[in-house]
């Protein structure tokens, strides 16, 4: 009998990730469950997947409950079982095990992680619940970031996979971006090694300065640390050191928590979600923020650098000469500028080593090009090569900043492609 | 009088979903990514542009900038010198630079030519922006003073059907939808990301707010930023590009036909004037019925897809009987027949239009003629309408004022 999907149950629907991409399965047609702890947090999900959708029409195909009351008549009816609990492996396999008596052989078990070992999330389940088991990583908000990273474990029929991804990408519109079961899988183990790097330099060289320096002109719609303040210095943490226990490779140095960030967070500083504390930035009754001094973590107020080449890259950007930026950026000289160039180099670098082992070899550079675009609107590894003058003067840059010249960009031909609608990446700012 | 034919030789449509302000970038940086990405899909070169006509309606008011074409020159180093001009009418300004890129080439001045439309909007407020689109109309009788005067120009539109026909608003959410569903298949419209359905259209609310009369946000295109850049090309230039792609000129489309008509400016003096006629807006019915002549076709049934402006989807419902789907008034069939639907007997909007694609002003007119070459070349990916070979744009200017329609095809 032909797969469908028609009813999805959502689990952990009271939280941002369960809310919004249970209501991006509504507003494309399916019946969503909002199940959660209780029926008024599932209700407020109910109300951001409303906000997110700007229309009130999407609550007409959803139905929210608490999982003591309406667990035993969501599961039986779905054909899809989508677990958004808390990032925690005991709190999950629990989840599962309610699931297990409920759920129709044959109905699909997805889990939104991304950073713990899948391999470990259906242990002890029964035979028909590993074999239609997978990861499915929606990112975050999923009305603005299309990614979604998909991946099986070991016991997962490949077929389901195959199935998942065709679904996702026509029904929900998804860029579906097949990985491989590591940690972090592909977006969130390159973006939190770099994270992790200007974290470390934010040390050094302050964060206004660092967010300055890498801002959006270098390719990114928000800088660096602001960006780790929207996801939160704790889930930074988190994910930092499941990258640190579960992976290895020749840039694992660069995984750090410098000792000003744990401090941070014992101290509450965890970014948005703590306004009144603040994160690296707190933003003040007047609407300027102030940043975080790492060495006396107190907060100090913008001095607003002003750093040459900076200004004039961006010069460049905002009348549309985005090439001309690059090679402003790649020729500049002194300290701001070998920082700049060092976390281009090490984002090339880093994607391109990882080719094969967070994404298949067959796929090239384009699943990871894929993640960074549509799930950190980030402009991808390949584009920036095409920016900087091709891949043999990126590979110079690479070679001249102490980092390996991956064999795949080395064999690359994706960067020659033109690259439409890549000004996006580019905000001269 | 035999005229050289003209060809449309494809070009390039920047992502309407963006926001330039908010990337902090110049509206040359957006001129500039149309022209480049022009290059990289048609494969002409910058020696072969001998011209270069950009559509802009408000630059001035949005941007503070003026004098758009003299920007084109700095896009290459072969361009110093190069004859640039500036189109304006409303939104028919980036149709109105075509129109006269097609005459330049029929006299022989020029063998090919850029034209480029473009606007970037999201740069004030929607108050602020709605008063700068309210110099469209008759500002000192229409606009002044008035928040949003073009939604409530359109309005009437819809009032006048009501009185003279009949009028039902679930055929307007259903307008609404359908293009909302199109533009889903664009990867450069506007609101491909955005939900939005037949019984949210229906609704008034908190999100679809009415803004006046039957007029709700989803009746209405959005502040749009964007670009077109566009190649018209003689008869000559067609056969040495042909050879160079390796095709034969007749399988480059080209201007079949075209009409061109300006009604009076204000909405009230169209409307008397047309008073027991059986179209409501008979300036824009000319500008279609000579298109049709010239491109010698019958009637609409003739073409494969129409890409027409639907600002509002009162617009939209007075082209359909102005092309002709129906008969005077009586829209509202073919939209429950399914006619204007993608697979229906003849798609209106398969990009999305102005309502799912997005309006920049300015480059309105360039977009529908890209994307009925999209459609007769078959390269239109997801919103192809299959087989399509006749295709018809209908660019207004103003509340009906300037019209301005082709007919491309092979």
């Amino acid at each position: 009998m032909e797969r469908t999907i028609q009813t999805v149950a959502v689990l952990g629907a009271s939280g941002t990730v369960g809310s919004l991409t249970g209501g991006l399965l509504a507003q494309n047609g399916l019946r969503v469950y909002f199940l959660s702890r209780t029926r008024e947090g599932s209700q407020k999900g109910l109300e951001k997947a409303i906000a997110q959708a700007r229309s009130e029409v999407i609550a007409d195909n959803i139905i929210c409950g608490d999982y003591d009351s309406m667990l035993s008549e969501a599961v039986p009816k779905a054909d899809w079982i989508l677990e958004c609990v808390a990032e925690d492996l005991s709190v999950k396999q629990a989840m599962y095990e309610r699931l297990e008596p409920l759920r129709r052989p044959g109905t699909i078990v997805s889990s939104v992680t991304s950073s713990l070992v899948l391999e470990d999330l259906p242990k002890g389940r029964s035979e028909d619940f590993q074999k239609h088991f997978l990861s499915t990583h929606f990112y975050n908000p999923p009305g603005k970031m299309s990614a979604c990273e998909i991946c099986g474990q070991s016991k997962t029929d490949p077929a389901l996979v195959e199935f998942m991804a065709d679904f996702l990408h026509r029904r929900l519109r998804r860029a579906v971006i097949p990985v491989r079961p590591t940690a972090g899988f592909a977006g969130n183990r390159i973006a939190f090694l770099l994270f992790a790097r200007i974290t470390e330099l934010a040390a050094e060289y302050g964060v206004e300065m660092m967010d300055y320096l890498i801002g959006p002109y270098t390719g990114r719609v928000m800088a660096p640390l602001a960006t780790i303040d929207l996801v939160g210095l704790d889930i930074h943490k988190a994910i930092i050191q499941s990258l640190q226990t579960h992976t290895c490779d020749a840039l694992h140095s660069k995984l750090v928590l410098p000792d000003y960030l744990e401090k941070m967070i014992g101290q509450g500083h965890l970014g948005r979600k703590t306004r009144d504390k603040g994160g690296f930035y707190k933003r003040l009754e007047s609407g300027q923020y102030e940043y975080i001094d790492p060495k006396s973590l107190t907060y100090i107020p913008a001095f607003q650098p002003h750093v040459r080449f900076v200004e004039e890259a961006k010069q460049l950007i905002h009348i549309g000469r985005y090439r001309d930026a690059f090679e402003h950026i790649r020729e500049a000289k002194g300290t701001e500028a070998g920082l700049v160039q060092e976390i281009l180099a090490t984002y090339i670098a880093y994607s391109y080593m990882l080719v094969g082992e967070v994404t298949e070899q067959k796929y090239g550079i384009e699943g990871i090009d894929r993640v960074m675009m549509t799930g950190f609107n980030w402009a991808s590894p390949s584009l920036l090569v095409y920016m900087l003058g091709g891949k043999e003067k990126t590979a110079e840059l690479l070679a001249s900043k102490g980092l390996p010249v991956p064999a795949s960009l080395l064999e690359d031909t994706v960067w020659e492609r033109y690259p439409f609608n890549a000004g996006r990446y580019f905000p001269a700012k | 009088m035999s005229r050289e034919n003209v060809y449309l030789l494809g070009g390039y449509q920047t992502d309407f979903a963006r926001n330039w302000a908010r990337e902090n970038k110049h509206i040359s940086a957006m001129m500039r990514e149309a022209y480049e990405g022009s290059l990289a899909v048609t494969r002409i070169e910058p020696r072969d542009i001998q011209a270069a006509f950009i559509g802009n309606f408000a630059a001035e008011l949005y941007c503070m900038q003026g004098h758009l074409g003299a920007f084109f020159v700095d896009f290459d180093p072969a361009f110093r010198g190069l004859p640039t001009c500036r189109f304006e009418g409303a939104c028919a300004s980036s149709a109105l630079a075509a129109l006269s890129a097609m005459a330049h080439i029929q006299a022989g001045l020029y063998d090919c030519i850029a034209v480029v439309g473009v606007e970037q909007m999201k740069t004030v407020s929607p108050a602020k922006g709605g008063d700068y689109l309210g110099t469209a109309a008759w500002y000192e009788r229409e606009s002044a003073g008035i928040e949003f005067p073009f939604p409530k120009l359109f309005g009437k539109l819809g009032d006048v059907y009501e009185a003279r026909y009949g009028l039902d608003n679930r055929h307007l959410a259903r307008i609404a939808a359908i293009n909302y569903a199109n533009a889903k298949l664009n990867p450069n419209a506007q609101t491909r990301d955005w939900f939005m359905d037949y019984n949210h259209a229906c609704r008034t609310g908190q999100y679809n707010t009415a803004i006046v009369g039957r007029i709700k946000v989803t009746d209405c295109s959005q502040v749009t930023d964007g670009a077109v850049c566009i190649y018209l090309a003689s008869e000559r230039f067609a056969a040495e590009y042909a050879r160079r792609l390796g095709q034969t000129p007749a399988a480059l489309p080209r201007i079949l036909g075209w009409g061109h008509t300006t009604a009076p400016m204000e909405f009230v003096t169209k409307v008397a004037e047309s008073e027991g006629q059986p179209y409501v807006l008979p300036w824009t019915r000319k500008a279609i019925t000579d298109a049709y002549r010239r491109a010698g076709l019958k009637d609409c049934w003739d073409l494969d897809a129409i890409e027409t402006h639907d600002c509002f989807t009162t617009s939209e419902y007075m082209a359909i009987d102005h092309f002709g789907l129906t008969e005077p008034g009586q829209s509202w069939k073919a939209i429950e027949e399914g006619v204007i639907e993608m697979g229906g007997r003849l798609p209106i909007n398969p990009s999305g239009g102005l309502i799912g694609c997005g309006h920049p002003v300015g480059a309105t007119g360039a977009r529908q003629l890209l994307d009925a070459y999209k459609q007769v070349t078959e390269t239109a990916g997801d919103y192809q309408v299959p087989g399509a070979r006749r295709v018809a744009t209908l660019n207004i200017g103003g509340s009906a004022t300037t019209n301005v329609v082709f007919i491309v095809g092979r």
